[in-house]
């Protein structure tokens, strides 16, 4: 095998589980290897080092106040120019402000070149609920075909592939999801950070499981001969890592869990030709689709900075504030089970939920937010 | 080349535009304070430069929720914004001392950089090519690769390449400025 470039080599620092088993295994036996990844960590620390800064405590809301008062003065609102680079893809960005039109027309005609571009469709910055009921979860698993078959004890396997109707699935990941001893253990594999909550709701007990998910990348081709608009596009996605852990104590004998704590990378989408528009319009315009889950799609606005939260049938939803970060609350009927989802400004999307009434979910999500 | 992009008071955006942007600048500011923070390594400098990249980003996303492409320009423009503050600029240990703003304390690494290496290392900033020093300064502001990746309009396979070559580039340029 070639050795690993520098580039692959800089990010196993960073993000090991992103960069593929085979460069792992290369690095592990060649000495060369092993001596260039030596400087290049060298170099990556030294200039951690070097431009880490005083990092200020900020007050958002002084400075929006503070931002508005100089857009109420015409003087203090003019500012530098902002200067930037032009890049192909940002000279595009430019130029669909005034000439939309002609861009639109350029991309057209230079379908080869705009094919080849990534662009990202999925980057979620916040989380929005979305209602559904069973009839819509059966929609969208028809939407799956056959649906994708998991491996032996209900995990997926690492790598594998699945024919959809309107193209085929392959997914990969740096290993199978598993229980793990420690917390440390867990973020040594996810390179994500937990610190537990100080205090927890009588009941919760100590924590029983802990799980550590690697990246897994998905990719989508779409068929050619599904709609103009998206055929023969790639769409890419990454989700993870992950890191579960779980809380219970005893019940009768069993074992129960009361609460869980997920902390994931955001999922994050790229396309090699459609827009997201153009992706979201095509899925929802699929046979099956309920009109009501197409609505509130709809309603969900840009599909690019959202991450969907269904909230089943009979569940009842709020918005919440977690520290600075917008976040749902979701409730269910009886009042015996809640959960906070919300994603924090690094990232991170992070799940607690348990057999907790609203009031101690918060509680606990407060205490990590 | 180079885009510019310059306040003209009349292009006010109206008032029914802000309960939007304002979820959108709460939601990016403080990655954008801290991404203009590792390059000008002053937090009050660092907060104006934020007010001028997101005064600039209201009038270009005014509604930034129907852009899919704001979020990843705020950061993108704070890091060049924040390098062409530095541009030629020799006031900052002077505002550093000025500055009564809350900081939260150096850690030991920090510690270990008086204002005179910091000062080196914005200068050193400054002389790479832009791209590298914008890679530098999205990365080890804590952006991931994809994130990186998107605000560049780059794949995210080739954010480590560029971000080798950077760190190489910054060492070198260090080196060379402090040798007799």
């Amino acid at each position: 095998m070639r050795h690993v470039p520098d580039g692959v080599l800089r990010r196993l620092l960073d993000e090991p589980l992103a960069v593929p088993d085979g460069a792992r295994r290369h690095m592990e036996a060649c000495g060369r290897c092993r001596s260039s990844s030596a400087v290049v960590a060298d170099d990556a620390a030294t200039v951690s080092r070097l431009l880490s800064a005083p990092q200020p405590d900020l007050d958002a809301g002084r400075a929006w106040a503070q931002m508005q008062r100089r857009l109420a003065d015409p003087v203090l609102a003019q500012h530098p120019p902002i200067r930037i680079s032009r890049r192909p893809g940002w000279r595009v960005l430019n130029a669909s402000v005034s000439t939309g039109a002609v861009v639109t027309a350029g991309l057209a005609l230079t379908g080869v070149a705009a094919a080849a571009t990534l662009t990202t469709v999925f980057a979620p910055t916040h989380v929005k609920t979305v209602p559904v009921n069973t009839g819509d979860l059966r929609a969208v698993v028809s939407l799956l075909g056959a649906g994708v078959a998991p491996a032996r004890g209900g995990l997926l396997p690492a790598t594998g592939s699945q024919q959809l109707p309107f193209g085929t699935l392959r997914w990969t990941s740096a290993g199978h999801g598993r229980q793990v001893s420690s917390i440390a253990e867990a973020s040594a594999l996810t390179h994500l950070a937990f610190a537990a909550p100080a205090t927890l709701p009588t009941g919760v007990g100590q924590i029983s499981a802990i799980y550590a998910q690697p990246m897994v990348t998905a990719t989508v081709l779409i068929s050619r001969n599904a709609s103009p608009s998206v055929s023969g596009t790639s769409l890419a996605v990454t989700g993870g890592p992950a890191m579960l852990v779980r809380y219970g104590g005893q019940a009768g004998g069993t074992s129960l869990t009361t609460l869980g704590i997920l902390t994931m990378r955001r999922p994050v989408a790229t396309s090699t030709g459609a827009t997201t528009a153009q992706l979201e319009n095509f899925v929802l315009s699929r046979p099956g689709i309920p009109a009501d889950l197409v609505r509130q799609i709809k309603l969900l606005g840009n599909l690019t900075s959202v991450l969907p939260v269904p909230v089943p049938q009979g569940a009842a939803s709020e918005q919440v504030r977690i520290g600075a970060w917008p976040g749902v609350l979701i409730t269910a009927d009886s009042g015996a089970a809640s959960a906070v989802i919300w994603e924090s400004q690094d990232g991170l999307v992070h799940v607690v939920a348990g057999l907790l009434d609203s009031k101690d979910i918060l509680n606990v999500a407060r205490q990590l937010g | 080349m180079e885009a510019s992009f310059v306040t003209s008071p009349t292009s006010m955006t109206p008032d029914t535009s802000f309960s939007a942007f304002e979820r959108f600048f709460r939601e990016h500011y403080p990655a954008v304070v801290r991404i203009a923070c590792g390059v000008v390594g002053d937090p009050q400098a660092a907060q104006d430069v934020a007010q001028d990249v997101f005064i600039a980003a209201l009038r270009r996303f005014p509604e930034p929720d129907a852009s899919q492409h704001a979020s990843a320009w705020v950061r993108v423009a704070a890091a060049h914004a924040g390098l062409n503050a530095i541009r030629g600029e020799r006031r900052r240990g002077h505002r550093q001392q000025q500055c009564g703003i809350e900081v939260a304390s150096a850690g030991p690494e920090e510690a270990m950089l008086d204002q005179e290496s910091r000062a080196e290392v914005r200068q050193a900033l400054r002389r790479l090519p832009r791209r590298s020093a914008v890679v530098l300064v999205l990365r080890h502001s804590g952006l991931s690769y994809a994130e990186v990746a998107e605000a560049m309009n780059v794949n995210v396979g080739h954010v480590g390449t560029m971000l080798r070559r950077a760190e190489s580039a910054l060492r070198k340029e260090l080196n060379d400025a402090t040798r007799p």
